[in-house]
């Protein structure tokens, strides 16, 4: 009775809400828009700029994430470990429009600023700390999952054989962390890719400077051009398709090694 | 030498040692006592891996409560072999041994020797059987040449025949090197081939016995404090 219950309403709902969204733009897609998509230097460089700006945040995030999984796995009741993991998925909850305001204020042109005027607002590197911002604990997620599964005698053992935490860490718990590592990194990437609102605020939408895929999309729905932002959104669909295999295949061989 | 006086642990309401003690010159001495009775807490405080609430640690005649295990010299061979997977055989038994690799050249060739590993060094951890997983497993702790060594039940997951072939080559390395060695186990039979002396220990508390059979009728008939 149950299972006939989940039948019901899983395949409908999942083919409605999620397949279906997605077929509509495979399906709307045409020659013209795509033609003119690719002769478009604002598009290649919206591409460049989100995959460039997309490793850097998911690379910074990975680095991040390292440094609280340590703390996580040694100091769990230091308050720098507590003060950490209070915010650290703050900005999975925020509104990323409020992610966006936070940074400008904080990195911003303003005298307002936290730090005052670092003349970060509105350029690349802006568009890489949202994208950090948003994608950071995703990756610090996946690391503190992989410190969870390690067996707690290799690091006892580790201990015992001379070295302190740190390099117990980097030598014994980092290695044997291959999936984890790799998975934060993915997550972090796909992640700041489909990143539309903190960019947009703390980054800006500059064609040709600070524009990302989503900025780009959304500036062809806004003109009208609806073909063309067909094309890009399809084109971060397949990317994102990518990525989701490079994750899966990682995955499968590193539950084979 | 080893000395451990009055140890005491509790976690939240559950005693797990309750005033333990302990001494240990150049012999193997085997604590036998039920699962689940504090055997392995008393060997991690030892190590410094798991903080006592009371009590004090002398290692060598040295105090050694308020050392981190990496300062204790103590060699710990926990109940699995807790290989590093990264690292070959040989990497593995260097790994503690990696900062005077010259000077214990001999020893490590003497230990590996023993145990049995010649054939195996370069291998995975992944391509050794259970058996050599457990020789590795003693050789790595052995290498640094520590004060005292503490094995925690190391062949509690290998059956029986694997078991009565490994033992002795342990007991050969060990009596071989003379090194104290406090070893852990809930079998009779391991601790009469393994162990010089023996203890019991049940809900927390330990006591000298003369025999593995003592110790095990100890903690078989007792249901509260030794």
């Amino acid at each position: 009775m149950s299972k006939n219950i989940i039948h019901a309403f899983f395949l409908p709902l999942f083919l409605l809400l999620i397949v279906l969204p997605i077929l509509a733009l495979v399906v709307n897609l045409d020659k013209e828009g795509i033609q003119k998509t690719i002769i478009d230097p604002f598009f290649w460089s919206s591409v460049k700029n989100t995959i460039l700006a997309a490793i850097l945040a998911a690379g910074l995030a990975l680095v991040v994430s390292i440094g609280f999984a340590y703390y996580h796995l040694f100091h769990k009741q230091s308050l720098v470990y507590k003060m950490a993991n209070l915010f650290n998925d703050l900005p999975i909850a925020l509104p990323h429009t409020v992610a966006g305001l936070a940074l400008l204020l904080a990195f911003g042109r303003k005298t307002m600023g936290f730090l005052g005027e670092t003349g970060a607002a509105f350029t690349l590197f802006a568009v890489i700390i949202a994208m950090f911002f948003v994608s950071y604990a995703l990756a610090a997620r996946a690391l503190i999952s992989g410190v969870d599964q390690m067996e707690p005698e290799v690091i006892d053992v580790a201990r015992t054989l001379g070295d302190n935490p740190v390099q117990v860490y980097f030598k014994v718990v980092l290695p044997l962390m291959g999936e984890a590592l790799f998975s934060g990194f993915v997550l972090a990437f796909s992640r700041s890719l489909s990143e539309f609102a903190a960019v947009i605020m703390f980054g800006g939408n500059l064609p040709g400077r600070t524009q990302v895929l989503a900025s780009y999309v959304f500036t062809k729905v806004e003109v009208g051009d609806l073909d063309m932002a067909v094309t890009a959104a399809v084109f971060c669909v397949a990317l994102s398709c990518l990525i989701l295999s490079m994750l899966i295949v990682g995955r499968h061989r590193y539950a084979k090694s | 030498m080893l000395k451990a006086e009055g140890i005491c642990k509790r976690y939240g309401n559950q005693i797990v040692l309750q005033q333990a003690n302990i001494e240990l010159d150049s012999e193997i001495k085997a604590l036998i006592g039920i699962n689940g009775g504090g055997k392995s807490t008393f060997l991690k405080i030892i190590a410094g891996i798991v903080r006592e609430d009371q009590g004090k640690v002398y290692i060598n005649g040295r105090q050694v409560n308020n050392l981190p295990p990496e300062q204790r010299k103590i060699g710990y061979v926990p109940q699995y072999p807790a290989l590093f997977q990264h690292l070959s055989a040989e990497e593995n038994v260097l790994y503690g041994a990696r900062k005077n690799r010259e000077a214990s050249q001999d020893f490590y060739e003497q230990v590996t020797s023993i145990l049995g590993l010649t054939e195996v060094l370069r291998k995975r951890p992944h391509e050794l059987s259970g058996g050599y997983k457990s020789r590795v497993s003693l050789a790595r702790a052995l290498l640094p040449q520590p004060h005292i060594l503490l094995m925690d039940e190391p062949l509690s997951g290998m059956d029986i025949i694997i078991r009565k072939k490994v033992l002795p080559v342990f007991r050969q390395v060990l009596k071989k090197i003379q090194i104290p060695v406090l070893y852990v186990t809930h079998d009779p039979e391991e601790a009469e081939l393994m162990a010089d002396s023996y203890a019991a220990m049940n809900y927390g508390e330990i006591r000298l016995v003369v025999s593995a059979a003592e110790a095990f009728e100890a903690i078989q008939n007792r249901h509260g404090p030794l």
